[in-house]
């Protein structure tokens, strides 16, 4: 399909082009800014303006932005709160995963009575908006002795990402033939040993989705992690929300942008790295949920 | 014995998971809900006193501003992302070169956190150094951008953030969709002699119909659920001016300890996603059926 | 050992009755094939009988032992799928030995087994191929090698040809048989082509709506069929059925604008039943050009306007009608040629088959 029929041949193209590339440039408008401001001086950047090339590059924002911008009351920079945020991630990614794989293994393969009713209900739970259950999930953690620590969080983040983890396994599993459980059984194979020796071989594009999404989703969350941490277990979200507010001494715009990319730049390099998986991830979700 | 555990395997692996759920989707939100119905204010007490909460709720100037902001910020969100998205899921399909790159470019913007987008955008339209000055730099001595700072027009900063963040999620959901464009129906089109525009508007979107719900699901979705840019980009304000529902629930619950009406909040932005999904699940399985 | 007994087997699906009452005696070492129309429920009983779905109500006895509770792994029973079903990501030759693998069977017997099998259905040189990489016949093999090596007390097929080209289906039929006759195991089959039924087995049961519509070998389901149902089933082209009123212990035709009289063996039953009209039911292979023939008194002659003539190479169908019913008949390829209006047309109705036109019951 082309537009050849709606004016002349080429100008229709270049058009398209012009604006797919204008839109492009308007897209990566934001990211040019924040590197450029990052590697300029807080002189350069009063005087300057938001396009203008660092005359003088320097690293000084993101050395600061790193390891002595103030978060609030310490300044320690970003530095801790990344590893906080790796410290949440790696368990909670891995669980939801895991839990999500043998889930979506029983749901789509052995079903029972009332499984597709607990299917729509886990569906349905992934729609919720998250301010109703904020309040009673403060309590449970006090409860449980987990409130501001990384392990309540991982444990928030696996409860509420097994909905979805649960989805995407559910969708690729159903579509592999419930034949091969039924050879498998005759075969002499139970429950677990048809997950491992047929299923999970043919596992590999599903699990890549699945990790990449949820560690896309859990680094870049800032919900749970304001409510449900305290000082010292602040993932990075937290802590970048709280430097950019802190203006102890003025205003750092270059540390500030320089701490927001930072704070992006592995979600960033899983997204320019494995890309399709995640753009897989995002429409499986969204199209068949 | 052992002949037993095995048929029940499914269902005891499954178990936790529907544990989880049972209690801390459903247990919670009627948890929530029977507390928007009680006294508490800075922990919960189980006093109940009816609706009086959502009395509060509603008397409460603050929530109106966030009502009416999540309005024109779903409004404006949802048809600008639509629009934005459709065009470059067309002009993307037109059979591009290097067309990998340039959705790799549009899409990336979902891969950050809200909180990033916040922060870059917060000093994108600085009222001083931002935009305001670019342009002053560039010539327009004259030109003012101080959305930022201006009560009415915050919220439409939320809105330009947003739709960078997203449009490019929807243009991949539409491209999907285009795709899934029979060929021989643009081919027979192409006989009849139907032009470009006739094409798409006649034929192609009305196939497209499916995508555009879904996209509007998840937009909508997405925009009651938007906490983290309003932190980062405007902290809700100036004031109150560019609060959203989602900030007044997280303020009053947890920063002015009046966990009732925190409460009460949330059942209403519960309320306003279920209006929102159950028609859409309702109309998607009667399809189903017929 | 192989011997099978279905009791008064029931299965429902929820509020959908689809087995009822099956009650089936199969032999140890014999072919029996399960036939009938989609729906009929020739897949489920066969799930059934390997413990893939559970009985409603019923009992499944194998080799003497009620395995009506057991798993499928433990009533030592191997299936092949229709759609082969082969482990995507397994060799051809670990896809042989899984069942073996599940059963802690040795690394060397197991090597060993498979070998033998590999060798007996010539797949040895695909060994460390995976299933991807094999063609359609190539894989039904592997399939079936699968199934080999278990040594089960039963096999069970489940339409394994219906994914393959014609002419590949006919060399597979052969070897199927070849290794029935070979190894001797029971051997339940679930097929929709008749040809296959009639020349793979030793029994064939014929399926409708769940119920067994009749029990028999090839030849007396051809020859003997029950109910019209089985007779209509059974046979390519199929069996002639022209209603006929009863006319002095003859049948009365209509052909080529003519009436004539048919005489038909069971002349007795008919006057006993009291019917005044039948449904003749009589196979295109009665029918044919002028030949010699034994004077039964079932033999004659009548007039025929052909219709249509289809030529299928050794001979040709002739479709015209009788009573304004359609009839097919069998003409050699050369009177196929000129066979047209007012053509001679040798009945024999020696082996027809005669139903109450109502209830589609055999009067015998």
């Amino acid at each position: 399909m082309n537009l050849k029929m709606l004016s002349g041949i080429s100008l229709g193209r270049v058009a398209i082009y012009l604006i797919l590339i204008v839109f492009a440039l308007l897209y990566l408008a934001p990211l040019y800014v924040m590197l450029t401001t990052s590697l300029k001086d807080i002189e350069e950047i009063r005087s300057g303006n938001l396009l203008a090339l660092p005359n003088d590059p320097t690293f000084y924002a993101w050395i600061k932005a790193w390891s002595s911008a103030c978060t609030g009351s310490e300044c320690n920079g970003l530095a801790p709160f990344f590893w906080n945020s790796v410290k949440i991630v790696v368990p909670a990614v891995l669980i939801s995963t895991v839990v999500g794989a043998f889930n979506g293994y029983v749901l789509a393969k052995w079903k029972f009575k009332g499984s597709e009713l607990l299917f729509g209900a886990l569906l349905f739970g992934c729609f919720i908006p998250f301010q109703v259950i904020l309040l009673p999930m403060a309590i449970l953690l006090a409860k449980l002795g987990l409130a501001n620590t990384v392990s309540g969080l991982v444990l928030v983040h696996v409860i509420y990402g097994v909905a979805f983890t649960t989805l995407f396994f559910r969708n690729y599993y159903v579509g592999i033939p419930t034949e091969l459980v039924r050879a498998a059984q005759l075969d002499g194979a139970g429950f677990f040993n048809i997950f491992r020796h047929v299923f999970l071989p043919l596992s590999t594009p599903i699990f890549v989705v699945t990790i990449i999404w949820q560690f896309t989703q859990i680094w870049n969350d800032f919900l749970f992690g304001v409510v449900y941490s305290g000082p010292g277990t602040q993932p990075i979200t937290v802590a970048l929300n709280n430097l950019v507010n802190t203006s102890i001494g003025g205003k750092e715009y270059n540390v500030d942008m320089a701490a927001a990319i930072i704070a992006a730049l592995p979600t960033l390099f899983v997204y320019v790295v494995a890309g399709k998986y995640f753009v897989r991830g995002l429409t499986a979700g969204a199209v068949k949920g | 014995m052992l002949n037993l555990l095995e048929k029940h395997l499914p269902k005891i692996v499954i178990a936790p998971t529907t544990v989880a759920m049972i209690v801390c989707m459903y247990g919670f939100i009627l948890w929530t809900g029977l507390l928007s119905f009680t006294k508490s204010r800075m922990m919960p007490q189980w006093d109940f006193v009816g609706f009086e909460q959502y009395v509060r709720l509603f008397d409460n100037p603050r929530w109106h501003v966030a009502l009416d902001n999540l309005f024109i910020f779903i409004f404006l969100f949802i048809a600008i992302s639509l629009v934005l998205g459709l065009l470059l899921a067309i002009f993307l399909d037109q059979r591009i070169r290097n067309e990998g790159v340039i959705r790799t470019i549009y899409l990336y913007p979902m891969a950050i956190s809200f909180i990033v987008t916040g922060t870059a955008w917060k000093w994108i339209l600085n009222p001083g150094l931002g935009i305001e000055k670019l342009l002053r730099d560039m010539g327009f001595v004259d030109f003012e951008f101080r959305w930022l700072v201006d009560p009415d027009m915050a919220i439409y900063t939320i809105v330009i953030a947003a739709v960078w963040q997203s449009s490019g999620f929807v243009m991949a959901m539409f491209l999907a969709g285009l795709r899934g464009v029979d060929d021989n129906l643009t081919k027979a089109a192409k006989i009849d002699g139907a032009s470009a525009i006739r094409l798409y508007w006649h034929i192609i979107l009305p196939i497209m119909r499916p995508v555009f719900f879904s996209a509007i699901v998840i937009l909508t979705h997405i925009a009651i659920k938007s906490f983290d840019l309003v932190q980062a980009l405007t902290g809700g304000g100036p004031g109150y001016a560019s609060d959203l529902p989602a900030n007044f629930m997280y303020t009053f619950a947890f920063n002015r300890a009046q966990m009732g009406v925190g409460a009460a909040s949330a059942m209403i932005m519960l309320f306003g996603v279920l209006a929102v999904l159950i028609p859409y699940l309702y109309s998607e399985l009667r399809e189903k059926k017929s | 050992m192989g011997h099978i007994q279905l009791n008064n087997i029931c299965k429902s699906f929820g509020s959908t009755e689809v087995l009822k009452n099956i009650d089936l005696e199969i032999q140890d070492g014999e072919f029996l094939i399960l036939i009938g129309p989609s729906g009929c429920g020739k897949s489920t009983l066969m799930n059934l009988i390997a413990g893939l779905e559970d009985i409603t109500s019923g009992e499944i006895v194998i080799g003497g032992s009620d395995v009506s509770d057991k798993s499928p792994k433990d009533r030592d029973i191997a299936m092949v799928f229709q759609s082969y079903a082969l482990y995507p990501t397994m060799s051809v030759g670990r896809n042989i030995s899984f069942g073996l693998e599940m059963r802690k069977v040795p690394k060397a017997k197991r090597e060993k087994i498979v070998a033998e099998v590999a060798e007996l259905l010539q797949i040895d040189h695909l060994l460390d191929r995976k299933p991807g990489q094999l063609s359609g016949g190539q894989r039904q093999r592997v399939a079936m090698g699968r199934a080999l090596a278990r040594s089960p007390k039963a096999f069970l097929f489940d339409e394994p040809l219906s994914n393959l080209d014609a002419k590949l289906r006919v060399e597979m039929r052969t070897e199927i048989k070849k290794l029935h006759q070979r190894l001797g195991t029971t051997i339940v089959y679930v097929t929709h082509d008749q040809v296959e039924a009639m020349t793979l087995a030793d029994r064939i049961a014929v399926l409708k709506d769940g119920v067994v519509q009749q029990l028999g070998t090839p030849y007396e389901i051809y020859n003997d069929p029950v109910n019209h149902f089985v007779a209509d089933f059974m046979g390519s082209p199929g069996m002639n059925f022209v209603e006929c009123v009863v006319f002095n212990d003859k049948l009365v035709i209509e052909s080529a604008s003519k009436s004539y009289q048919l005489a038909v063996p069971c002349a007795k039953a008919i006057k006993d039943s009291g019917l005044e009209s039948v449904l003749l039911g009589i196979r295109p292979e009665m029918l044919t050009d002028p030949k010699p023939y034994d004077d039964s008194g079932f033999v004659q002659e009548v007039c025929f306007d052909v219709e249509v003539v289809e030529p299928m190479g050794a001979d040709t169908v002739a479709i015209g009608k009788w009573s304004d019913t359609e009839v097919q008949v069998r003409l050699s390829p050369e009177s196929g040629e000129v066979a047209g209006e007012g053509f001679t047309l040798q009945v024999d109705t020696s082996k027809s088959i005669i139903f109450d036109p109502r209830s589609g019951n055999r009067i015998r």
